[in-house]
Protein backbone atom coordinates (compact mmCIF):
# COMPACT_ATOMS: atom_id res chain seq x y z
CA UNK A 1 0.00 0.00 0.00
CA UNK A 2 2.79 2.40 0.98
CA UNK A 3 4.99 1.65 -2.04
CA UNK A 4 2.78 2.88 -4.89
CA UNK A 5 1.80 6.00 -3.01
CA UNK A 6 5.44 6.75 -2.35
CA UNK A 7 6.25 6.34 -6.02
CA UNK A 8 3.56 8.80 -7.02
CA UNK A 9 4.60 11.28 -4.37
CA UNK A 10 8.28 11.16 -5.23
CA UNK A 11 7.46 11.63 -8.90
CA UNK A 12 5.51 14.75 -7.96
CA UNK A 13 8.37 15.95 -5.77
CA UNK A 14 10.66 15.59 -8.79
CA UNK A 15 8.35 18.07 -10.52
CA UNK A 16 8.75 20.54 -7.67
CA UNK A 17 5.48 19.77 -5.90
CA UNK A 18 5.80 21.08 -2.35
CA UNK A 19 2.62 19.40 -1.13
CA UNK A 20 3.89 15.98 -2.18
CA UNK A 21 7.19 16.73 -0.47
CA UNK A 22 5.41 17.56 2.77
CA UNK A 23 3.34 14.38 2.51
CA UNK A 24 6.55 12.36 2.35
CA UNK A 25 7.98 14.42 5.19
CA UNK A 26 4.93 13.76 7.38
CA UNK A 27 5.14 10.08 6.59
CA UNK A 28 8.84 9.52 7.23
CA UNK A 29 10.21 12.42 9.30
CA UNK A 30 10.11 10.36 12.49
CA UNK A 31 11.99 7.49 10.82
CA UNK A 32 14.69 9.78 9.43
CA UNK A 33 14.99 11.72 12.67
CA UNK A 34 15.11 8.50 14.69
CA UNK A 35 18.09 7.36 12.62
CA UNK A 36 19.97 10.67 12.71
CA UNK A 37 19.40 10.94 16.45
CA UNK A 38 20.58 7.36 16.94
CA UNK A 39 23.79 8.14 15.05
CA UNK A 40 24.51 11.63 16.35
CA UNK A 41 23.06 11.41 19.87
CA UNK A 42 22.49 15.18 19.95
CA UNK A 43 18.96 16.49 19.26
CA UNK A 44 20.13 19.72 17.65
CA UNK A 45 22.67 18.08 15.36
CA UNK A 46 20.16 15.35 14.56
CA UNK A 47 17.55 17.89 13.55
CA UNK A 48 20.02 19.62 11.26
CA UNK A 49 20.89 16.27 9.70
CA UNK A 50 17.20 15.47 9.27
CA UNK A 51 16.70 18.82 7.60
CA UNK A 52 19.65 18.24 5.26
CA UNK A 53 18.31 14.79 4.41
CA UNK A 54 14.95 16.12 3.30
CA UNK A 55 16.58 18.96 1.36
CA UNK A 56 18.60 16.30 -0.47
CA UNK A 57 15.38 14.39 -1.09
CA UNK A 58 13.97 17.54 -2.66
CA UNK A 59 16.98 18.12 -4.89
CA UNK A 60 17.57 14.47 -5.78
CA UNK A 61 14.02 13.19 -6.22
CA UNK A 62 14.65 12.63 -9.93
CA UNK A 63 17.43 10.20 -9.09
CA UNK A 64 15.11 7.86 -7.24
CA UNK A 65 14.21 4.74 -9.20
CA UNK A 66 11.23 2.83 -7.83
CA UNK A 67 12.34 -0.42 -9.46
CA UNK A 68 15.48 -0.39 -7.31
CA UNK A 69 13.52 -0.58 -4.08
CA UNK A 70 11.14 1.22 -1.73
CA UNK A 71 11.53 4.89 -0.92
CA UNK A 72 12.16 4.60 2.81
CA UNK A 73 15.46 2.64 2.65
CA UNK A 74 16.67 5.04 -0.05
CA UNK A 75 15.79 7.99 2.15
CA UNK A 76 17.38 6.40 5.21
CA UNK A 77 20.54 5.65 3.24
CA UNK A 78 20.81 9.37 2.53
CA UNK A 79 20.10 10.13 6.20
CA UNK A 80 22.81 7.74 7.41
CA UNK A 81 25.36 9.26 5.05
CA UNK A 82 24.42 12.81 6.09
CA UNK A 83 24.59 11.91 9.78
CA UNK A 84 27.93 10.09 9.49
CA UNK A 85 29.37 13.02 7.53
CA UNK A 86 28.20 15.35 10.28
CA UNK A 87 29.68 13.02 12.89
CA UNK A 88 33.07 13.24 11.20
CA UNK A 89 32.73 16.99 10.76
CA UNK A 90 32.03 17.47 14.43
CA UNK A 91 34.89 15.05 15.25
CA UNK A 92 32.70 13.64 17.96
CA UNK A 93 33.81 10.73 20.05
CA UNK A 94 31.82 7.61 19.27
CA UNK A 95 29.04 6.76 21.65
CA UNK A 96 29.90 3.57 23.48
CA UNK A 97 26.64 3.04 25.32
CA UNK A 98 23.14 2.22 24.14
CA UNK A 99 20.84 5.13 24.71
CA UNK A 100 17.56 3.69 23.50
CA UNK A 101 14.87 2.42 25.75
CA UNK A 102 13.41 -0.62 24.01
CA UNK A 103 10.30 -0.46 26.16
CA UNK A 104 9.00 2.73 24.65
CA UNK A 105 11.01 2.89 21.46
CA UNK A 106 8.35 1.51 19.18
CA UNK A 107 5.22 2.72 20.86
CA UNK A 108 4.19 4.88 17.97
CA UNK A 109 4.41 2.03 15.49
CA UNK A 110 1.40 -0.22 15.22
CA UNK A 111 2.06 -3.80 16.25
CA UNK A 112 -0.20 -5.23 13.58
CA UNK A 113 0.24 -8.28 11.44
CA UNK A 114 -1.10 -6.27 8.53
CA UNK A 115 1.95 -4.03 8.86
CA UNK A 116 4.29 -6.89 8.03
CA UNK A 117 7.24 -4.70 7.02
CA UNK A 118 6.98 -2.67 10.20
CA UNK A 119 6.78 -5.87 12.15
CA UNK A 120 9.96 -7.19 10.55
CA UNK A 121 11.83 -3.96 11.25
CA UNK A 122 10.70 -4.06 14.83
CA UNK A 123 11.91 -7.64 15.08
CA UNK A 124 15.30 -6.68 13.69
CA UNK A 125 15.57 -3.90 16.23
CA UNK A 126 14.95 -6.35 19.03
CA UNK A 127 17.36 -8.81 17.42
CA UNK A 128 20.07 -6.14 17.64
CA UNK A 129 19.14 -5.49 21.26
CA UNK A 130 19.29 -9.23 21.98
CA UNK A 131 22.90 -9.54 20.80
CA UNK A 132 25.61 -10.06 23.36
CA UNK A 133 26.56 -6.58 24.65
CA UNK A 134 30.05 -6.82 23.14
CA UNK A 135 28.62 -7.79 19.76
CA UNK A 136 26.02 -5.01 19.93
CA UNK A 137 28.75 -2.52 20.78
CA UNK A 138 30.70 -3.51 17.67
CA UNK A 139 27.62 -3.33 15.47
CA UNK A 140 26.73 0.11 16.79
CA UNK A 141 30.23 1.46 16.24
CA UNK A 142 30.54 -0.04 12.77
CA UNK A 143 27.11 0.57 11.36
CA UNK A 144 25.74 3.52 13.28
CA UNK A 145 29.02 5.34 13.96
CA UNK A 146 30.78 4.56 10.67
CA UNK A 147 33.98 3.14 12.16
CA UNK A 148 36.16 0.52 10.48
CA UNK A 149 37.18 -2.63 12.30
CA UNK A 150 40.65 -1.21 13.03
CA UNK A 151 39.13 1.99 14.39
CA UNK A 152 36.80 -0.03 16.61
CA UNK A 153 39.74 -2.05 17.91
CA UNK A 154 41.52 1.18 18.77
CA UNK A 155 38.48 2.77 20.42
CA UNK A 156 37.62 -0.26 22.51
CA UNK A 157 41.18 -1.39 23.14
CA UNK A 158 40.41 -4.85 21.83
CA UNK A 159 42.60 -6.97 19.53
CA UNK A 160 41.62 -6.54 15.88
CA UNK A 161 40.92 -10.27 15.60
CA UNK A 162 38.42 -10.04 18.45
CA UNK A 163 36.61 -7.17 16.76
CA UNK A 164 36.43 -9.07 13.48
CA UNK A 165 35.09 -12.19 15.14
CA UNK A 166 32.45 -10.33 17.15
CA UNK A 167 31.29 -8.31 14.17
CA UNK A 168 31.06 -11.36 11.93
CA UNK A 169 29.27 -13.42 14.58
CA UNK A 170 26.81 -10.61 15.23
CA UNK A 171 26.05 -10.14 11.54
CA UNK A 172 25.56 -13.88 11.07
CA UNK A 173 23.14 -13.90 14.00
CA UNK A 174 21.19 -10.93 12.63
CA UNK A 175 21.01 -12.48 9.18
CA UNK A 176 19.69 -15.69 10.65
CA UNK A 177 17.05 -13.83 12.64
CA UNK A 178 16.12 -11.68 9.64
CA UNK A 179 15.74 -14.66 7.32
CA UNK A 180 13.64 -16.57 9.87
CA UNK A 181 11.05 -13.83 10.28
CA UNK B 1 38.20 -21.37 -12.20
CA UNK B 2 40.98 -22.77 -10.00
CA UNK B 3 40.13 -23.82 -6.46
CA UNK B 4 40.08 -20.82 -4.18
CA UNK B 5 40.03 -20.77 -0.43
CA UNK B 6 36.91 -18.69 0.17
CA UNK B 7 37.30 -18.55 3.91
CA UNK B 8 39.17 -15.24 4.27
CA UNK B 9 36.88 -13.58 1.75
CA UNK B 10 33.62 -14.91 3.17
CA UNK B 11 34.70 -13.84 6.64
CA UNK B 12 35.18 -10.29 5.40
CA UNK B 13 31.86 -10.01 3.59
CA UNK B 14 29.71 -8.98 6.61
CA UNK B 15 32.09 -6.14 7.48
CA UNK B 16 32.30 -5.10 3.83
CA UNK B 17 28.51 -5.03 3.52
CA UNK B 18 28.20 -2.48 6.30
CA UNK B 19 31.24 -0.45 5.25
CA UNK B 20 33.45 -1.51 8.17
CA UNK B 21 36.09 -3.48 6.31
CA UNK B 22 39.50 -1.85 6.52
CA UNK B 23 40.61 -0.28 3.28
CA UNK B 24 43.59 -2.61 3.04
CA UNK B 25 41.28 -5.62 2.72
CA UNK B 26 38.70 -4.05 0.43
CA UNK B 27 40.54 -4.30 -2.88
CA UNK B 28 41.35 -8.00 -2.39
CA UNK B 29 37.74 -8.81 -1.60
CA UNK B 30 36.39 -6.74 -4.49
CA UNK B 31 38.78 -8.47 -6.83
CA UNK B 32 37.61 -11.86 -5.57
CA UNK B 33 33.95 -10.86 -5.95
CA UNK B 34 34.40 -10.28 -9.67
CA UNK B 35 35.12 -13.98 -10.15
CA UNK B 36 33.07 -15.67 -7.41
CA UNK B 37 29.31 -15.95 -7.81
CA UNK B 38 28.76 -17.60 -4.42
CA UNK B 39 30.48 -14.75 -2.60
CA UNK B 40 28.43 -12.24 -4.60
CA UNK B 41 25.28 -14.04 -3.44
CA UNK B 42 26.56 -13.94 0.11
CA UNK B 43 27.23 -10.21 -0.21
CA UNK B 44 23.76 -9.56 -1.64
CA UNK B 45 22.18 -11.18 1.42
CA UNK B 46 24.25 -9.09 3.80
CA UNK B 47 23.50 -5.94 1.83
CA UNK B 48 19.79 -6.64 2.21
CA UNK B 49 20.35 -7.03 5.92
CA UNK B 50 22.42 -3.84 6.00
CA UNK B 51 19.64 -1.90 4.29
CA UNK B 52 17.09 -3.31 6.70
CA UNK B 53 19.20 -2.24 9.66
CA UNK B 54 18.54 1.36 8.63
CA UNK B 55 14.92 0.83 9.51
CA UNK B 56 15.68 -1.01 12.75
CA UNK B 57 15.97 2.19 14.74
CA UNK B 58 13.20 3.60 16.92
CA UNK B 59 11.36 6.48 15.26
CA UNK B 60 11.53 9.92 16.83
CA UNK B 61 9.41 12.89 15.84
CA UNK B 62 11.44 16.06 15.13
CA UNK B 63 10.24 19.45 16.33
CA UNK B 64 7.31 21.10 14.57
CA UNK B 65 9.58 24.01 13.69
CA UNK B 66 11.62 21.80 11.38
CA UNK B 67 8.69 21.33 9.01
CA UNK B 68 8.23 25.09 8.78
CA UNK B 69 11.93 25.64 8.20
CA UNK B 70 11.97 23.11 5.41
CA UNK B 71 8.97 24.75 3.77
CA UNK B 72 10.73 28.09 3.77
CA UNK B 73 13.90 26.61 2.29
CA UNK B 74 12.59 24.65 -0.68
CA UNK B 75 14.12 26.22 -3.75
CA UNK B 76 11.91 26.41 -6.84
CA UNK B 77 8.76 24.97 -5.28
CA UNK B 78 5.80 24.58 -7.63
CA UNK B 79 3.74 27.31 -6.01
CA UNK B 80 6.08 29.93 -7.42
CA UNK B 81 8.73 29.89 -10.09
CA UNK B 82 12.34 30.47 -9.20
CA UNK B 83 12.48 33.97 -10.60
CA UNK B 84 9.30 34.94 -8.81
CA UNK B 85 10.71 33.64 -5.55
CA UNK B 86 13.86 35.68 -5.92
CA UNK B 87 11.87 38.73 -6.86
CA UNK B 88 9.46 38.39 -3.96
CA UNK B 89 12.31 37.86 -1.51
CA UNK B 90 13.91 41.05 -2.76
CA UNK B 91 10.61 42.88 -2.43
CA UNK B 92 10.19 41.58 1.09
CA UNK B 93 13.71 42.58 2.01
CA UNK B 94 13.21 46.00 0.44
CA UNK B 95 9.93 46.45 2.30
CA UNK B 96 11.49 45.45 5.59
CA UNK B 97 14.42 47.74 5.03
CA UNK B 98 12.24 50.72 4.10
CA UNK B 99 9.96 50.16 7.07
CA UNK B 100 12.95 49.78 9.33
CA UNK B 101 14.47 52.95 7.87
CA UNK B 102 11.32 54.98 8.35
CA UNK B 103 10.80 53.73 11.88
CA UNK B 104 14.39 54.26 12.77
CA UNK B 105 14.50 57.75 11.30
CA UNK B 106 11.30 58.90 13.01
CA UNK B 107 12.47 57.59 16.32
CA UNK B 108 15.90 59.00 15.76
CA UNK B 109 14.61 62.56 15.40
CA UNK B 110 12.66 62.28 18.63
CA UNK B 111 15.33 60.59 20.65
CA UNK B 112 18.30 62.54 19.36
CA UNK B 113 16.97 65.55 21.25
CA UNK B 114 16.85 63.70 24.52
CA UNK B 115 20.13 62.07 25.42
CA UNK B 116 23.44 61.95 23.70
CA UNK B 117 23.99 58.30 24.47
CA UNK B 118 20.86 57.44 22.55
CA UNK B 119 22.05 59.55 19.67
CA UNK B 120 25.00 57.35 18.95
CA UNK B 121 22.86 54.23 18.95
CA UNK B 122 20.22 55.71 16.67
CA UNK B 123 22.79 57.00 14.24
CA UNK B 124 24.05 53.47 14.04
CA UNK B 125 20.56 52.27 13.25
CA UNK B 126 20.23 54.81 10.47
CA UNK B 127 23.58 53.73 9.17
CA UNK B 128 22.35 50.14 9.14
CA UNK B 129 19.26 51.12 7.23
CA UNK B 130 21.38 53.05 4.76
CA UNK B 131 23.58 50.03 4.39
CA UNK B 132 20.43 48.02 3.70
CA UNK B 133 19.32 50.38 0.98
CA UNK B 134 22.79 50.51 -0.53
CA UNK B 135 23.00 46.74 -0.49
CA UNK B 136 19.61 46.38 -2.12
CA UNK B 137 20.91 48.40 -5.06
CA UNK B 138 23.50 45.72 -5.70
CA UNK B 139 22.58 43.33 -8.53
CA UNK B 140 24.08 40.38 -6.68
CA UNK B 141 22.32 40.82 -3.37
CA UNK B 142 21.35 37.56 -1.67
CA UNK B 143 18.46 37.51 0.76
CA UNK B 144 18.31 34.76 3.35
CA UNK B 145 15.04 34.39 5.22
CA UNK B 146 15.16 33.71 8.95
CA UNK B 147 12.41 31.58 10.40
CA UNK B 148 12.78 30.50 13.98
CA UNK B 149 10.33 29.71 16.75
CA UNK B 150 10.41 33.19 18.23
CA UNK B 151 12.06 35.21 15.55
CA UNK B 152 11.74 36.07 11.89
CA UNK B 153 13.66 38.32 9.59
CA UNK B 154 16.08 38.58 6.75
CA UNK B 155 19.80 38.64 6.13
CA UNK B 156 20.98 40.77 3.24
CA UNK B 157 24.22 39.34 1.93
CA UNK B 158 26.49 40.83 -0.69
CA UNK B 159 29.40 38.46 -1.09
CA UNK B 160 30.97 40.62 -3.80
CA UNK B 161 31.33 43.55 -1.42
CA UNK B 162 31.68 41.34 1.66
CA UNK B 163 28.78 43.10 3.36
CA UNK B 164 25.92 41.65 5.34
CA UNK B 165 23.04 43.11 7.31
CA UNK B 166 20.84 41.30 9.80
CA UNK B 167 17.21 42.44 10.17
CA UNK B 168 15.21 40.58 12.81
CA UNK B 169 11.70 41.18 14.04
CA UNK B 170 10.10 40.47 17.40
CA UNK B 171 13.24 39.00 18.89
CA UNK B 172 12.69 38.37 22.62
CA UNK B 173 14.09 40.85 25.14
CA UNK B 174 17.12 39.80 27.16
CA UNK B 175 18.27 40.19 30.74
CA UNK B 176 20.70 43.04 31.32
CA UNK B 177 23.64 40.64 31.55
CA UNK B 178 22.92 38.93 28.23
CA UNK B 179 23.44 39.69 24.55
CA UNK B 180 22.71 38.05 21.23
CA UNK B 181 25.96 36.96 19.62
CA UNK B 182 26.31 36.34 15.88
CA UNK B 183 28.36 33.37 14.66
CA UNK B 184 29.59 32.59 11.17
CA UNK B 185 29.66 28.85 10.49
CA UNK B 186 32.91 27.51 9.03
CA UNK B 187 33.06 24.46 6.72
CA UNK B 188 34.75 22.46 9.49
CA UNK B 189 31.84 23.18 11.82
CA UNK B 190 33.70 25.81 13.83
CA UNK B 191 32.22 29.21 14.57
CA UNK B 192 33.68 32.70 14.18
CA UNK B 193 32.16 35.53 16.17
CA UNK B 194 30.72 38.26 13.96
CA UNK B 195 29.57 40.71 16.59
CA UNK B 196 26.69 40.97 19.00
CA UNK B 197 23.56 43.00 19.54
CA UNK B 198 20.67 43.61 21.87
CA UNK B 199 17.03 44.01 20.83
CA UNK B 200 16.16 47.61 20.09
CA UNK B 201 13.52 48.49 22.64
CA UNK B 202 10.24 49.87 21.38
CA UNK B 203 10.87 48.85 17.79
CA UNK B 204 9.52 46.03 15.70
CA UNK B 205 12.83 45.33 14.04
CA UNK B 206 16.42 45.19 15.11
CA UNK B 207 19.15 45.71 12.54
CA UNK B 208 22.82 44.85 12.80
CA UNK B 209 25.61 45.07 10.29
CA UNK B 210 27.66 41.89 10.28
CA UNK B 211 31.40 42.21 10.13
CA UNK B 212 33.93 39.63 9.13
CA UNK B 213 37.65 39.73 8.56
CA UNK B 214 37.25 36.92 6.04
CA UNK B 215 35.11 36.82 2.94
CA UNK B 216 31.58 35.54 3.57
CA UNK B 217 32.16 32.98 0.82
CA UNK B 218 34.36 31.14 3.32
CA UNK B 219 31.34 30.43 5.52
CA UNK B 220 28.41 28.06 5.22
CA UNK B 221 25.90 30.00 7.23
CA UNK B 222 25.14 32.15 10.23
CA UNK B 223 23.65 31.57 13.65
CA UNK B 224 22.72 33.58 16.72
CA UNK B 225 22.93 32.44 20.33
CA UNK B 226 22.27 34.04 23.69
CA UNK B 227 25.55 34.75 25.46
CA UNK B 228 26.73 36.57 28.58
CA UNK B 229 27.28 40.32 28.19
CA UNK B 230 30.66 40.93 26.62
CA UNK B 231 30.36 37.93 24.35
CA UNK B 232 31.87 34.46 24.30
CA UNK B 233 34.72 32.85 22.40
CA UNK B 234 32.42 30.07 21.21
CA UNK B 235 28.67 29.44 21.39
CA UNK B 236 27.60 28.48 24.89
CA UNK B 237 23.98 29.58 25.18
CA UNK B 238 20.61 28.90 23.62
CA UNK B 239 20.51 28.98 19.82
CA UNK B 240 17.94 31.46 18.50
CA UNK B 241 18.28 30.50 14.85
CA UNK B 242 20.70 29.22 12.26
CA UNK B 243 20.53 29.73 8.50
CA UNK B 244 22.65 28.52 5.62
CA UNK B 245 23.97 30.89 2.97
Amino acid sequence: MIGPDDSKLIAQVAQGNERAFLAIYDRYASRVHGLTLHILGDPMLAEEATQDTFLKLWSRARQYLAEQGPLLPWLLTIARRVALDRLRLEARRPMLSDTNDPDDAWQILPDSESMSEESRWRSLYFAVQALHPDQRKVINLAYYQGLSQSEIAEVLGWPLGTVKTRLRTAMEKLREDWNNK
Amino acid sequence: MPDVDHTPFIENIPAYAIGALDSGDVSALESHLTTCASCRTELAEYRTLSESMLTAVPPKQPSAALRKRLQSRLPGAQKTSGSQVTWSFSRLALGLAVIALLVLNLLSFAQLRQVQSQQARLLKQVENAQVALAMLSSPNIQTVLISGENVSGTILLDKDRNQALLIVGDIPALADDQIYQIWLVKPDGGRDSAGWFRPESGQSYTTKTISSTQTFSNYLGLGVTVEPAGGSDAPTGQRIFKVDF
